[in-house]
């Protein structure tokens, strides 16, 4: 077992955003996390990458407690995660970006610079390498940032809705990009609006919904799921998914 | 590019003869020690301010530590200044970590609140303490017969001195914009949550940056008194000396190695100059100037001259050459 959440819970004053929530991920797996806005997905989510420390349960990462430990520790264990609004450095290059990241385990400039090059030809950005983060558009940003946590060598990776606001033609790219970061043996849980991407990456998938998961199972029992057509889905999608 | 740093540190090493040719010889090396000293402490304040960008209003207080300790040992207890340079880095130091560990979990403005607050504290309790003179303040040697004492009668060697430290900082500066640590401070600067999202171990790092800084902070002020042979809670800790340093590097470019060099390449001259013109009401004048280029460089260009050169003015340039070259 790679990761396990167990009974998570996140508590703003009195409103339970998380109410008790498990998530146990093995090695190799993709994991689809999806619900409504305000589900409180990307609350767990934090609290799984150390952002947030959970009010109650126990999140363990690879036989280590990391419940209450900070965000930094768990990349330096091998966590990394977006952001779901891209949290780039505006300032820096791409390069710098990504060499940020590439310094957790290459602490010398030169291998640091080395690590984080490769990275950007893989993720597609190297055109732009020496150009301003700010300069990016909304796909170039979502890049960057998987390419900035990759440098940090995870061992499992949150995407935290990594492909919304991208065209079609955007988002198959962004697939390749997710299924290839998937064959380097990197675990992925990820969370999505789109179904689409779901349905194609994820062979387990999480249904959030008031803080709690309501449903899991493979992506086709999920879209079949009376519970999760009522709170998510809406009628129609389930006849819609079987037909296709 | 290597031809700029050769020019600049040329005309740095041959500035006092240059001007010793001139009617105001004197005058004028003055000025060039004072802008160095500018210099030191604005790229001193640089390090935590810009590159990490933690605005600390209170940097006052490692300057007033610096400036003290030296002159502190001599008056009280007759030893030589120069032994209180280093007393000076250790309280600075001291107070770096009294001040970093608990204000670090602050953010933004809370964070540069809270140094204003600990750096007049420490201001007010000096001003009390007779052991550092209270409010009247403290006396170096006069002219005295020991090279160590460093006293001269002409601003040229302090001139080099300044340099010679100038030149370790920037070098350092240089080694940091480079490595692991420079580019750390840069993403805590760019988004804490971002940066720690990749490893970095925030509040550590903002607590080297201080360290380092409050190092060199402190040096300013070592040599500020040993020049002036006399400090006082205003000239050493009061808020106004947090704001030179401020607006030295913010004006040239804060967050760029040589930005606070600029800065200071500015602003000193035009301080001697307004002192010289309005003599005692020329101090007022420098406060609306201080004013006046808050607001220009928060309304026009917060990258400061160095950024306003490399956006605006160089592109410029570069299309016009290249317009000549195409006819």
């Amino acid at each position: 077992m790679l990761l396990s959440a167990e009974k998570v819970a996140k508590a703003f004053g009195s409103f339970k955003a998380v109410a008790g929530a498990d998530l146990h991920v093995e090695v190799g797996e993709i994991v689809g996390l999806i619900g409504p806005n305000g589900a409180g997905k990307s609350t767990f989510f934090n609290c799984i990458a150390g952002d947030l420390r959970p009010s109650e349960g126990r999140v363990v990462f690879d036989g280590v407690d990391v419940t209450n430990a900070p965000a930094e520790t768990h990349a330096r264990l091998g966590i990394g995660r977006t952001f779901q609004v891209p949290a780039t450095f505006e300032d820096m290059t791409i390069l710098e970006n990504v060499m940020v990241g590439a310094f957790l385990r290459h602490p010398q400039r030169g291998a640091a610079r080395a690590r984080a090059l490769k990275i950007i030809e893989m993720t597609g950005l190297g055109a732009q390498a020496e150009q301003r983060a700010r300069n990016l558009g909304t796909p170039g940003r979502k890049r960057l940032e998987i390419a900035r946590v990759l440098a940090t060598e995870p061992r499992l990776m949150l995407l935290d809705e990594a492909l919304a606001g991208l065209t079609p033609v955007e988002i198959q790219r962004a697939m390749e990009l997710v299924r290839e970061i998937h064959r380097l043996g990197i675990t992925i849980v990820i969370v999505e609006h789109v179904m689409e991407v779901i349905l194609t990456l994820a062979r387990r998938v999480l249904v959030f919904n008031q803080g709690h998961i309501i449903a899991s199972g493979t992506p086709q029992d999920i879209v079949n799921d009376p519970k999760v057509i009522e709170a998510y889905l809406g009628r129609g999608h389930g006849r819609q998914a079987r037909q296709a | 590019m290597r031809w700029g740093w050769l020019a600049l540190a040329a005309a740095l090493l041959l500035y006092p003869w240059l001007v010793a040719g001139t009617g105001s010889a004197a005058f004028l090396q003055d000025m060039g020690a004072l802008a160095l000293l500018a210099a030191i402490g604005a790229s001193a304040w640089n390090i935590l301010g810009g590159f990490a960008g933690q605005i600390s209003v209170g940097h006052a207080m490692f300057f007033g530590a610096g400036a003290y300790l030296p002159l502190l040992l001599y008056q009280q207890w007759h030893l030589p200044p120069l032994l209180g340079v280093p007393l000076g880095v250790g309280v600075s130091l001291l107070l770096a970590l009294v001040v970093g560990l608990p204000t670090f979990r602050l953010q933004g403005h809370y964070f540069s609140m809270a140094t204003i607050a600990v750096a007049e504290l420490i201001r007010i309790v000096v001003s009390n303490w007779d052991l550092l003179g209270a409010a009247i303040g403290l006396q170096g040697p006069a002219m005295s017969p020991h090279w160590w004492d460093l006293t001269f009668r002409s601003a040229v060697p302090y001139y080099y001195i300044f340099l010679g430290v100038l030149t370790v900082l920037l070098v350092v500066t240089w080694h940091m914009q480079r490595s692991r640590l420079g580019y750390y401070l840069r993403a805590v600067r760019a988004g804490e949550r971002a940066a720690r999202s990749l490893g970095v171990p925030v509040r550590r790092y903002k607590l080297y940056a201080l360290m380092l800084s409050a190092t060199f902070t402190s040096l300013a002020g070592s040599l500020y008194a040993l020049k002036t042979g006399f400090i006082d809670p205003d000239s050493g800790l009061g808020i106004l000396v947090s704001v030179q340093l401020i607006i030295t590097a913010a004006l040239g470019g804060a967050g760029t190695l040589l930005g606070p060099l600029l800065g200071a390449a500015i602003l000193i001259p035009l301080q001697t100059a307004t002192n010289t013109w309005f003599g005692g009401s020329g101090s007022g004048l420098t406060y609306i100037i201080y004013g006046a280029i808050i607001v220009l460089i928060a309304r026009f260009e917060p990258g400061g001259l160095l950024e306003l050169w490399r956006h605006r003015v160089a592109p410029r340039l570069g299309k016009r050459r290249e317009g000549s070259h195409a006819a």
